[in-house]
């Protein structure tokens, strides 16, 4: 009590109010501080800067249409998809709310491809923010999870085969595989029990653990300040700005300035987003799928069947790795040990190089291409948390990298639609061709970074950001 | 005179290149028009006379059809049968067994089906307004009919009694080096009720029924998000001039 | 840090006019968008039908005869009262708390049923049948005399076994029961001589 700040008695009955709350739960108004009014951004930050906010939007966007949602979704085989019918015609505004979820969960995927190549381009990922892209990274994983046991609820043939093939995806881990596949399943074949537990996971579990990661993303983020497109620490640079002797000098407070630029990024992307949900809802058979208007019939599989497309890059991937493919890919793990054994002195290094390689090609020859590519496509994903540790290149921003980075990275995007466009094709020999040599772009886009970082004459990085008034 | 007409409906049923067994005809573009009332009604009228007896829709509620344009008392008169009630969903007279029976497979639900059908070929409504109109008769299958965009079909042709009996007319050309057959058009056999642009009026009403149907909410759905966009953009100029005015500061 | 007074008045008010202009258009988006989330809350389509009025044919139904038929999960009794019950009615009324059904008319009484035999028809009752102290619903208690839990006066009417509030052959409450109301006549009319709809009335 002695530390209570007291106000003098003529003080506004707001102020008085205020200073009753600051009494009891400082907490709370020194973190309005520290991540909103005294948290000091760079003020340069262009469009690229703006995926973030859109995210956690898009993220309170699924948690307010989905707690709806369930008022009046049955989790349970035999009602599930009379029941989404049911939202669409018979529950008041219930078609609104199952559009701006259905599109939300695509627009949430756009967003954040979008807030990872930021990541990339800038070197967002780098020392000292590597935990607040492994967070990033993390989040994404269980995006992923979220999105592939959220498509089963409406229980169509989509839902129904997609979550059947993704399940058996675990059977083909050797030894363990079945018996994993049964538990997730909680029965032989996807089925209730299959649907009663995705309900659960998507509902409460794993929106938690996204909460959770998201809060730790930010905390993270906030205790060692942005980074910018220039790649320039303003926290290295002169102190002193119009708010604050201390802050940095090339900083603005988060609020009001990244609140209000913000405000007009959301009334944008609300336009997208609003353009979707009320003329193109089903974006094309996209966003929401047409075979998944027929209810799931265990009996009978759609002759053609994709994931969704935010899956797709992943699904090329996996369906890249034939049997074909197996020997390439121990060409490459051979070329790899080479390339460690002659960079390598040391004996022991050596020796154990060697005997991993003999190994990794045993097993990549005794186990068939349906596991290795279950591997390849987690592997896709995996490796992104390594990235920190795979960029070598002096120099963080692309802006100051040699300008042929700048078209290794268009590649890398190319190749991703690519990739994701033959995911959603059904498969053909070109394709076949064409996904191979794109999931080993992929993986040599980032296997091989710490030697193509390196390479060519960076530009000189300025020292202080690169800001032009508006 | 016959000859014309013959010939006239041949030509307004050409249709391209040759096609696979497998796959069907290519789709023709369905006259759709969801705020047509008059279309929709006698869509609705259609459907319930001729597809409820096997077909269920059982999200549509009766009295939803309200929506176009038809009061609870002209429901209850024309499209209820006796033991339903208006607040009732559509749903078949038929039992799902035995009409697994007698068709090989339960004669799927209709109310989404406008929806589910859409694919490379067009909109669903493109492909339910195709089919509907590809009936032929087929003594080799056991309810005399096939359909040639829905190559195997277990459905009869249930408005036969409106197109009457057509047979579809095939030339064959040497492709490639071997012989192809290509769809040319149709020959009535033994005519319907309806002349040909009656009975494609008639389908193109139901079709169009059948996309409401899919989603009764589609009208307003459009009229809403035009106002919302309006807001939007009106909405997003004012955030525009708020970020300039905070952001002048900035040097 | 050298802004003029007359620029910083210009930039103040400047983001003074955008900041209310946004509020306002923010604030209309705001309802605009809470509308169809609260009105969600609202019955839905199948929940309307399934409250839909019941049509119910009393041709039948004999003089002493009662009828239970069930509008919006509760039970509706129709009853055809014998000129013994009806006059009984006069005989209660001393007895009664509220014998002119003058407690909550618009939630309990509609306006064709505010008379002594509570009914458009005389020898027809109908009213639901559930007790206005704590939702059970009464027994049948057409025999008039003495029984337990009855007074030795008994003329007919319902007893309720959950706390023993009684009720007389118009459903209305006896006095000193736990049950402070009439029993609800439920919004009802005749569409014809013998055909009783419950749940719409002709104010409907």
């Amino acid at each position: 009590m002695a530390e209570f700040k007291e106000l003098p008695a003529d003080a506004p009955a707001g102020a008085k109010l205020m200073n009753w709350f600051e009494n009891r739960f400082p907490t709370m108004f020194d973190a309005y501080r520290v991540h909103m009014a005294e948290y000091y951004a760079p003020k340069n930050f262009n469009f690229w800067y703006i995926f973030g906010s859109l995210a956690m939007l898009v993220l309170v966007i699924q948690i307010v249409t989905g707690i709806f949602l369930v008022m009046h979704y049955k989790p349970d085989a035999a009602l599930a998809f009379a029941s989404v019918e049911y939202i669409m015609r018979d529950v008041p505004w219930g078609w609104l709310i199952r559009y701006m979820h259905s599109t939300g969960a695509s627009a949430f995927f756009v967003v954040v491809y979008l807030h990872m190549f930021r990541g990339l381009i800038y070197g967002s990922y780098r020392k000292p923010r590597e935990l607040v892209w492994i967070f990033g990274c993390a989040i994404f994983l269980v995006l992923m999870a979220e999105a592939f046991m959220g498509y089963l609820l409406p229980w169509g043939q989509m839902s129904y085969w997609g979550a059947q093939v993704i399940v058996n995806l675990f059977s083909a881990i050797p030894f363990i595989g079945p018996d994993l596949a049964l538990l997730i399943r909680g029965d032989y074949v996807v089925g209730d029990a299959t649907l009663n537990r995705f309900f659960s996971f998507h509902v409460i579990a794993v929106p938690l653990v996204l909460l959770g990661l998201v809060t730790a993303h930010l905390l993270a983020l906030h205790d060692v300040g942005s980074n910018n497109p220039d790649g320039v620490e303003i926290k290295s640079g002169p102190k002193g700005n119009r708010w604050s002797a201390s802050a940095p000098a090339d900083g603005v407070p988060f609020h009001p300035y990244y609140t209000v630029h913000d405000i007009f990024a959301v009334s944008v992307f609300l336009l997208v987003f609003s353009a979707i949900v009320f003329f193109a809802p089903e974006f094309g058979g996209y966003f929401l799928e047409y075979n998944n208007f027929i209810p799931a019939d265990p009996l009978k599989t759609p002759s053609h069947i994709a994931p969704v497309w935010y899956f797709t890059p992943f699904y090329s991937m996996l369906r890249a790795i034939t049997s074909e493919m197996m020997y390439v890919l121990i060409g490459c793990t051979v070329l790899g040990a080479l390339l460690g054994v002659t960079k390598c002195k040391s004996s022991l290094f050596r020796a154990a190089v060697l005997a991993a390689t003999a190994l990794a090609v045993a097993l990549m020859l005794s186990i068939d291409a349906k596991f290795w590519g279950v591997l390849v496509m987690g592997g896709a994903v995996v490796i992104l948390f390594f990235l920190p540790w795979l960029d070598n290149s002096p120099v963080r921003s692309i802006r100051y990298r040699p300008s042929w980075h700048k078209y290794v990275y268009g590649l890398f995007v190319i190749n991703f639609v690519v990739l994701a466009y033959l995911g959603v094709q059904p498969p053909s020999p070109v394709g076949e061709r064409v996904s191979q040599v794109g999931t080993l772009f992929y993986f040599g886009f980032f296997l091989l970074m710490p030697w193509w970082s390196r390479m060519g004459q960076p530009l000189a990085v300025p020292s202080r950001v690169n800001f032009a008034a508006h | 005179m016959k000859q014309l007409i013959y010939g006239f409906i041949l030509s307004l049923s050409m249709l391209g290149a040759a096609q696979a067994a497998t796959e069907g005809i290519p789709w023709d573009k369905a006259p759709v028009n969801t705020s047509e009332l008059g279309s929709l009604q006698n869509g609705a009228k259609l459907f319930v006379n001729y597809c409820l007896n096997c077909h269920s829709a059982a999200y549509m509620r009766y009295n939803r059809l309200q929506d176009i344009g038809l009061t609870n008392e002209q429901i209850k008169a024309n499209l209820l049968f006796t033991t339903d009630k208006v607040g009732d969903t559509m749903k078949a007279a038929i039992d799902p067994k035995e009409a697994k029976g007698w068709f090989g497979a339960n004669p799927p639900d209709l109310s989404v089906i406008a929806r589910s059908r859409a694919g490379h070929g067009g909109t669903g409504a493109d492909y339910l307004y195709t089919f509907l109109r590809s009936f032929h008769p087929d003594d080799t299958k056991a309810t005399g009919w096939n359909n040639l965009a829905f190559p195997n079909v277990g459905m009869p042709h249930a408005l036969w009694e409106l197109q009457g009996k057509r047979q579809p007319v095939y030339e064959t050309r040497q492709e490639h080096g071997h012989e192809v057959k290509l769809f040319k058009g149709w020959e009535q056999v033994s005519p319907g009720s309806m002349t040909s642009s009656q009975y494609d009026q008639a389908v193109g009403d139901l079709v169009n029924y059948l996309q409401w149907m899919g989603e009764p909410a589609q009208n307003t759905r459009f009229r809403i998000g035009v106002w919302v966009m309006v807001f939007l953009l009106i909405f997003a100029g004012i955030a525009w001039r708020l970020n300039a005015s905070f952001w002048k500061d900035v040097k | 840090m050298s802004d003029t007074l007359s620029e910083k008045n210009e930039i103040d008010s400047s983001k003074r006019t955008w900041l209310i202009a946004t509020g306002c258009a923010g604030t209309v988006g705001g309802v605009a968008v809470a509308i169809p989330f609260v009105s969600n809350f609202q019955p839905s389509e199948k929940a309307k039908a399934a409250g839909a009025a019941v049509e119910v044919d009393i041709a039948g139904l004999k003089p002493g005869e009662k009828l239970t038929v069930e509008w919006r999960g509760k039970p509706v009794w129709i009853i055809r009262r014998t000129s013994d019950q009806l006059d009984s009615l006069k005989k209660t009324e001393a007895l009664l708390a509220d014998p002119d059904s003058k407690r909550n008319p618009s939630d309990l009484t509609p306006e064709y049923a505010r008379n002594q035999h509570r009914s458009i028809k005389p020898e027809v009752l109908v009213a639901v049948g559930i007790c206005s102290h704590l939702g059970c619903s009464p027994i049948d208690k057409f025999q008039s005399g003495a029984q337990p839990s009855l007074p030795d006066d008994w003329l007919g009417g319902f007893l309720c076994p959950c706390h023993g509030s009684t009720f007389d052959m118009a459903g209305r409450v006896f006095r000193n029961k736990p049950a402070p109301d009439n029993l609800e006549v439920p919004p009802h009319m005749y569409l014809s001589d013998s055909k009783l709809l419950i749940g719409e009335d002709k104010k409907a």
